[in-house]
């Protein structure tokens, strides 16, 4: 099939990519644009390791086309750390043990930021539901729980003293 | 030596930024240039002769650059020596739906996928076997010519006087247990890359390197030397980051050989991905186990004798399954003392995928027949489930029965901390109905005593290399698969050198570059890879002791190294790590491995004048170093392990697999409620107590037993792999079903540290020693809440509810199609299919089935 | 496992969709949330020459309340939207407890009303690989000539296998379908033929519009109940959905809808009906369960058996009677 030229914006920068009809957004992203933190774990749309944002909801890459996400703004897990330095939930996924072989990890991480956006401060319940959607064979989620509720946490707590600066500084 | 500095405090791994990232790579992540994509043409029969091949239609397709087929690469070859039964592709015959007939190397994935439609095989059907026991009466059409009865081996074992201690037993219990087929699952779909180098004096492909999802490299690089006729020297096996393997990548899959084989033939470097269906074919997981089991007991409950027969559904190759069937029989030893022992084992081929080794190895399926036999023993005689586990305890340091030695035993404090936590006690048989408790023990080794490639290297070997840095590069080759190995090693190295985490830089699984390790599996590398880094810190620190002593004027014993310091014995901190003199930062600035140059000549012009300044009270670990390398030239340790003659077991035939160096010990409590009306089972919580012998790393522990708890909660409750006449029917994440976060009940993990007098630091195996309590841990707290006891793993809501309606006498459904292990032919035959009681019309006009008389599919209705 | 290739068609307004179905009659499948076209296409269980993606097709997403408590659902409206609309929640909760049990959180992102109510028949012998299905010598639904499950039979008894239809059989939903002729709107039991294989009476050239739930539904007291091994990602492998209205104590009217047991969703009339002009008691719900139980047809088209389905179907009805009951 003949290939077609569409425009794809990751992680805030625009491409322009040659790409058959056909493709998957999974796999421009790890293909030709060697995002390969977006993994493929299943050929069902089950297991959740390809979750990317789209226009800020989670949704499974490997199930959308990608010249279908013109004009929609895609988020990998490459375009989770900010400013060179690990994001809050993924320096807790490295404390509390959350990611084992990794493999599923940068899925989980995009569903739960899709979480925090909407829900900044979730019950367990509420998390254990949005976790769900994604599949893990090493941890047995547990230490996830664990490592979502610091990471809360520290978003808090950085929040606080970015915002009540003056009182911040009075406790170092 | 208690007081550590870097072992025994949570540790975020040391690869934990790669993952959360998205940075690191996994073998399907990785491109060299010129690569090409290869698809495997599988099976669509479950056994029959290949007549031909015809691979032109598919070579003239524009875009395939190779059709590769079996006579490309004859050579057999297997993981264990006796089983060389498998090819790279079918020679003459395939064994299972799924089985590896041809691959198609092409520029694309989607032109490779419609090159395998214009592969044409003719395939004469054969008659196939899908139950082990009627496997066994196979006389013609046998799945391997050499294996009669398709009997791929059987053991029979008696230890001590089994008749004796049935007689002298005041009760006893006798039941048929039936363990359904698992597999691992794990989120990375199996991925390997093969690249031959040309090389420059023949000008002839030479080199080959190969970068595979494996659990040890070492096995892959043995294999592909023996497919390929290549001395191992030329072949490089890589191990990037690999995503879980469960057991499922501690063997050579077919992949990894076939796409060296299309390499080599393409001339051009070949990655193959297997789809998820395809790992479901690769498989080696948990054999479908038939458990025959005999139990006597005293009044006071203690065990005299058990009997055990044990019949293993195989698949069609050997792969790991004569050591599968000899750890069912050999670990029914070193948990409790059992005075007499009878085991009968047989493994047996079908015609289905081979199984192999999975979390827990041999031991899972026979444990949850065990400890439900020994629930019911107590109920018997009126006694307490935890009391009589308590009253059949070892007496460690100890050899049982079956040639096993026991050291280290946590095993009593894994039962008191798992009651105590439960409020066992208070809450066992005085919850509301429909509501229960269950407890049960399990063990594992801390790797296998003997090698299954009988030699006298060592297990495990480790070099360590320090440069005038201050840099600490391990090179070993453990495979970190996910369950901490290379922060653990860093650990073990930092710890043993005094030095920062920071300075330690793990390589690890590259066989140009790491000594031989025998990898990830049987839980082995905490103790052999932990014991030979260990060693070879040891022997680096050795050296800089040497060097440092004169420098210090002292005797090297009296050099502590700790914080990034060398300290004299005694003296507890030096001056300059108080005041924030230049020499503490420059400690930190070495710390952190920052590396500046500017660093580099402040470190220089510094040390020159501490040279001068004559002997010092403490030393930086750099200067320590430095003083080393100029002292003797150059700086590296190295360590090795194998286990000791004493700790590797009886001499009896099989006496090779179930010893080990060192056990690991749990006991589970498990709360459960079962809905009377529906059968399904929540798991509400579960207690883990495991002995782990020391916690290197407490998070990684705790990360492991929950893993393993949770991986035998799904074989409890949901995963079954389900078979009709050959064909797998949910070979998927969506149909086999993994638990998800829903179901997934709360898991505490208690670490019990008995300290092994043997292990590293003392710390024993963590990682699949507490799968095999969960399965016996649900199965009892179920019979607790609603006084059905279940006889057959999973415990699928349908299973539930035909056992309380059975008990209640209630109209018998036929829900399961006749789950009664005593009764149905059917079931065996479908291997657990409980789903598809009936029998489809033939499937094929070349289907034998369709004669009357043909052997396959026989006892359908 | 690569998609087939096939051409990308992106209308912009519902009439070029029409146009393009209409241009390319038998050659286009219609794509809206793709979570279940994207994987059957994977097993090449569709190979079209087009794909139409709807998504660039606005004016067919979002929820319109009407004047009078009636609503009109578009039907790229996704799942996670029905979930979480107040609106819908307050006067038909059953359809938001219905949409909040399909598959999971970030698939329901992505599927759609319209992607639920069209949703292909399911089969273990049909969703597989096209390897495997070679392997099984192909079935009655796509490329062979016979049934796994019903051996000897001629028909299809895939089972459809959606979670919100039977809430909205519950609630009397009407759809509208648009075609190149114009506009129609039918009930939406009369969309199923209760055949596996052509299970829905939609045309080629049509396409599924707008979801109308009517005045006269509101406000029931509703519950689904759903068999899933799973808490998460599964169809459902017996679904129950029940709507109940009372006045002084007795019930006025009530309906009850099953999914995932016979070839299409089905309204079980009678099941309903004897509940009218009664106080629900045990005796009176466990009589509706058996109703239901009876009327259910589940074969071997997926995980647990049959027998047990059915069963699930009297318990799932009783206790969704009694819960529609109290609450």
């Amino acid at each position: 099939m003949k290939k077609e030229l569409i425009e794809l914006k990751v992680n805030g920068r625009s491409h322009e990519l040659a790409i058959e009809p056909s493709a998957l957004l999974l796999d421009v992203l790890r293909g030709d644009l060697e995002l390969t933190g977006s993994k493929r774990g299943c050929d069902e749309s089950s297991c959740g390791a390809c979750t990317v944002l789209v226009d800020g909801a989670a949704m499974m890459s490997c199930t959308l086309l990608a010249a279908s996400c013109q004009e929609r703004e895609i988020t990998t897990i490459e375009g989770v750390s900010e400013h060179g330095s690990l994001a809050a939930i993924q320096k807790a996924y490295g404390d509390w043990g959350g990611a084992q072989c990794g493999f599923c990890t940068p899925g989980f991480i995009m569903t739960v930021k899709s979480l925090l956006a909407e829900n900044p401060d979730p019950s367990e319940a509420d998390v254990r539901m949005a976790l769900s959607s994604n599949l893990c064979r090493c941890t047995g989620y547990s230490q996830m729980y664990e490592a979502i509720r610091s990471a809360i946490a520290a978003e808090q707590h950085s929040a606080l003293s970015s915002t009540g600066g003056s009182t911040g500084s009075a406790n170092d | 030596m208690t007081d550590f500095s870097i072992i025994g405090k949570p540790t975020a791994m040391v690869d934990a930024a790669e993952k959360t990232t998205g940075a690191g790579k996994y073998t399907d992540d990785l491109r060299v240039p010129g690569m090409l994509v290869g698809k495997i043409l599988h099976s669509p029969y479950p056994h029959a002769r290949i007549k031909s091949i015809d691979t032109k239609r598919a070579e003239v397709l524009d875009g395939v650059i190779a059709v590769v087929v079996g006579k490309d690469a004859p050579n057999p070859y297997g993981i264990l020596p006796v089983g060389h039964d498998e090819h790279a592709l079918a020679l003459d015959k395939v064994r299972y739906v799924g089985d590896n007939v041809a691959c198609v190397v092409a520029i694309s994935e989607s032109i490779a996928e419609k090159a395998l439609e214009l592969i044409d095989v003719d395939y004469e059907v054969l008659p196939a076997y899908f139950d082990p026991e009627e496997s066994l009466k196979a006389k013609t059409h046998l799945i391997h010519d050499n294996k009669p009865g398709n009997l791929e081996k059987d053991y029979h074992h008696a230890f001590g006087d089994p008749d004796k201690g049935f007689a002298e037993a005041d009760h006893r219990a006798e039941a048929r247990f039936i363990a359904n087929e698992v597999t691992h699952a794990a989120m990375e779909p199996h991925s390997t890359l093969a690249s031959f180098e040309l090389d420059p004096h023949t000008g002839e492909m030479g080199r080959l390197t190969v970068w595979s999802s494996t659990q040890v490299p070492y096995y892959l690089q043995h294999k592909l030397s023996l497919v390929l006729e290549m001395p191992m020297s030329q072949i490089r096996v890589i191990k990037p980051l690999v995503g879980g393997g469960f057991g499922g990548k501690s063997e050579v899959i077919p992949l990894e050989i076939i796409v060296a084989v299309a390499a080599r033939k393409a001339q051009a470097p070949v990655k193959i991905t297997y789809t998820r269906e395809e790992v479901f074919w690769a498989h080696r997981g948990r054999p479908r186990t038939i458990i025959d089991l005999k139990t006597g007991i005293k009044n006071d409950g203690r065990i005299t004798a058990v009997k055990a027969r044990v019949v293993q559904d195989g698949g069609a190759y050997c792969s790991y399954g004569v050591v599968t069937i000899l750890y069912s029989g050999a670990l029914l030893g070193a948990l409790y003392d059992i005075p007499h022992i009878q085991y009968d084992g047989y493994r047996v081929l079908t015609n289905k995928p081979a199984c192999g080794a999975m979390r827990g190895h041999g031991t899972v399926n026979v444990r949850f027949a065990f400890e439900s036999q020994l629930d019911e023993l107590a109920a018997k005689i009126g006694m307490d489930p935890a009391e009589i586990r308590q009253r059949n305890l070892l007496k460690p340091p100890c050899i049982t029965v079956n040639g096993l030695r026991v050291q280290s035993y946590g095993l009593p404090e894994c039962i008191e901390k798992t009651v105590e936590r439960s409020a066992w006690k208070q809450r066992k048989g005085k919850l509301p109905r429909g509501r229960g408790l269950g407890i049960a023990c399990s063990h594992y080794v801390s790797g296998a005593a003997n090698s299954i490639i009988r030699s006298d290297m060592p297990h495990s070997t480790v070099n360590i290399k320090i440069d005038r840095d201050g840099g600490v590069v391990v090179y070993t080759g453990a495979s970190e698969i996910g369950q901490g190995s290379d922060t653990m090693t860093a650990q073990v190295a930092a710890e043993v050198l005094g030095c920062s985490l920071a300075r330690v830089r793990v390589i690890a699984a590259d066989t140009d570059l790491t000594p031989i390790d025998i990898g990830s599996y049987s839980s082995r590398v905490t103790f052999m890879a932990g014991n030979a880094t260990l060693r070879a810190a040891e022997d680096a620190k050795k050296r800089i002791a040497a060097a440092a002593a004169k420098k210090m004027n002292c005797a090297t014993e009296d050099i502590v190294f700790r914080d990034d310091l060398l300290l004299k014995k005694g003296s507890v901190v030096p001056p300059a790590k108080n005041d924030k003199s230049e020499e503490a930062e420059v400690t930190q600035g070495g710390a952190s491995g920052s590396g500046r140059v500017e660093g580099q000549i402040l470190r220089g012009s510094l040390q020159q004048k501490r040279k001068e300044e004559g002997p010092k009270e403490w030393m930086t670990f750099e200067e320590a170093v430095v003083a080393a390398i100029d002292f003797h030239g150059a700086l590296t340790g190295t360590g090795s392990y194998a286990p000791p003659q004493e700790a590797r077991g009886g001499k009896h035939k099989g006496g090779g697999v179930g010893p080990s160096p060192a056990y690991s010990y749990s006991a589970q409590v498990a709360e459960v409620s079962v809905d009377e009306e529906t059968g399904e089972v929540t798991v509400h919580k579960v207690w883990a107590a495991h002995d782990c012998g020391r916690a290197l790393n407490p998070v990684a522990v705790e990360g492991q037993i929950i893993g393993s708890v949770w991986m035998g909660m799904g074989q409890a409750l949901t995963e079954e792999m389900i078979w009709k006449d050959g064909m797998l029917m949910n070979a998927g994440m969506l149909e086999y079903r993994s638990p998800s976060s829903v179901e997934s009940p709360e898991v505490e993990p208690i670490i019990v540290e008995s300290i092994d007098p043997e292990g590293p630091f003392g710390a024993k195996e963590c990682s699949e020693g507490s799968l095999a309590a969960t399965i016996p841990a649900i199965a009892n707290a179920i019979y607790d809440a609603v006084g059905v006891r279940l006889h057959e793993s999973p415990f699928t809501p349908e299973r539930v509810l035909a056992a309380l309606r059975a008990k209640r006498n209630a109209k018998n459904l036929n829900m399961t199609g006749g789950i009664d292990p005593t009764a149905p032919a059917r079931l065996r035959e479908h291997g657990g299919s409980l789903c598809f009681q009936n029998k489809g019309p033939e499937r094929h006009a070349l289907d034998p089935a369709r004669s009357k008389n043909s052997l396959s599919s026989a006892g359908a209705d | 496992m690569s998609l087939p290739q096939f051409r990308l068609l992106r209308p912009r307004a519902l009439n070029e969709a029409i146009d393009s179905l209409a241009t390319h009659e038998g050659n286009v499948r219609v794509l809206s949330g793709g979570t279940d076209l994207i994987p059957s296409m994977r097993q090449k269980l569709f190979e079209p020459e087009y794909v139409l993606d709807l998504h660039g097709v606005t004016e067919l997403r979002g929820i319109r309340p009407q004047s009078d408590s009636a609503v009109e659902i578009g039907a790229l409206t996704t799942l996670s939207a029905i979930e979480k609309s107040s609106y819908l929640r307050r006067h038909f909760s059953v359809l938001t407890e219905a949409a909040a049990t399909v598959a999971s959180p970030v698939l329901r992102n992505m599927g759609t009303i319209g992607g639920n109510i069209c949703l292909d028949t399911r089969c273990l012998w049909y969703n597989q690989s096209l390897t495997w299905r070679k392997g099984c010598g192909y079935c009655i639904k796509k490329d062979g000539d016979l049934c796994h499950v019903a051996p000897g039979g001629t028909k299809c008894w895939a089972a459809f296998s959606a979670d919100t239809p039977p809430a909205l059989l519950c609630l009397n939903a009407q759809i509208e379908i648009v075609g190149p002729n114009g506009t129609r709107r039918i009930p939406l039991k009369e969309f199923y033929t209760g055949d596996g294989e052509k299970y829905r009476t939609l045309l080629p050239t049509e396409l599924v519009t707008r979801v109308f739930l009517p005045r006269e539904s509101a406000d029931y007291h509703g519950v689904y109940r759903k068999l899933r091994v799973r808490g998460s990602i599964d169809y459902p492998l017996a679904g129950v959905a029940v709507v109940m209205k009372h006045s002084n104590g007795q019930v006025e009217d009530a309906r009850i809808a099953m999914t995932a047991v016979n070839p299409a969703p089905i309204l079980v009339q009678r099941a309903g009906e004897m509940l009218i002009g009664k106080v629900i008691d045990d005796a009176l719900a466990e009589a509706a369960g058996d109703i239901a139980a009876r009327t259910a047809k589940p074969l071997t088209t997926s995980a647990l058996t049959p027998e047990y389905r059915r069963e699930m179907i009297r318990v799932f009805t009783k206790r969704a009677v009694l819960a529609a009951a109290s609450n």
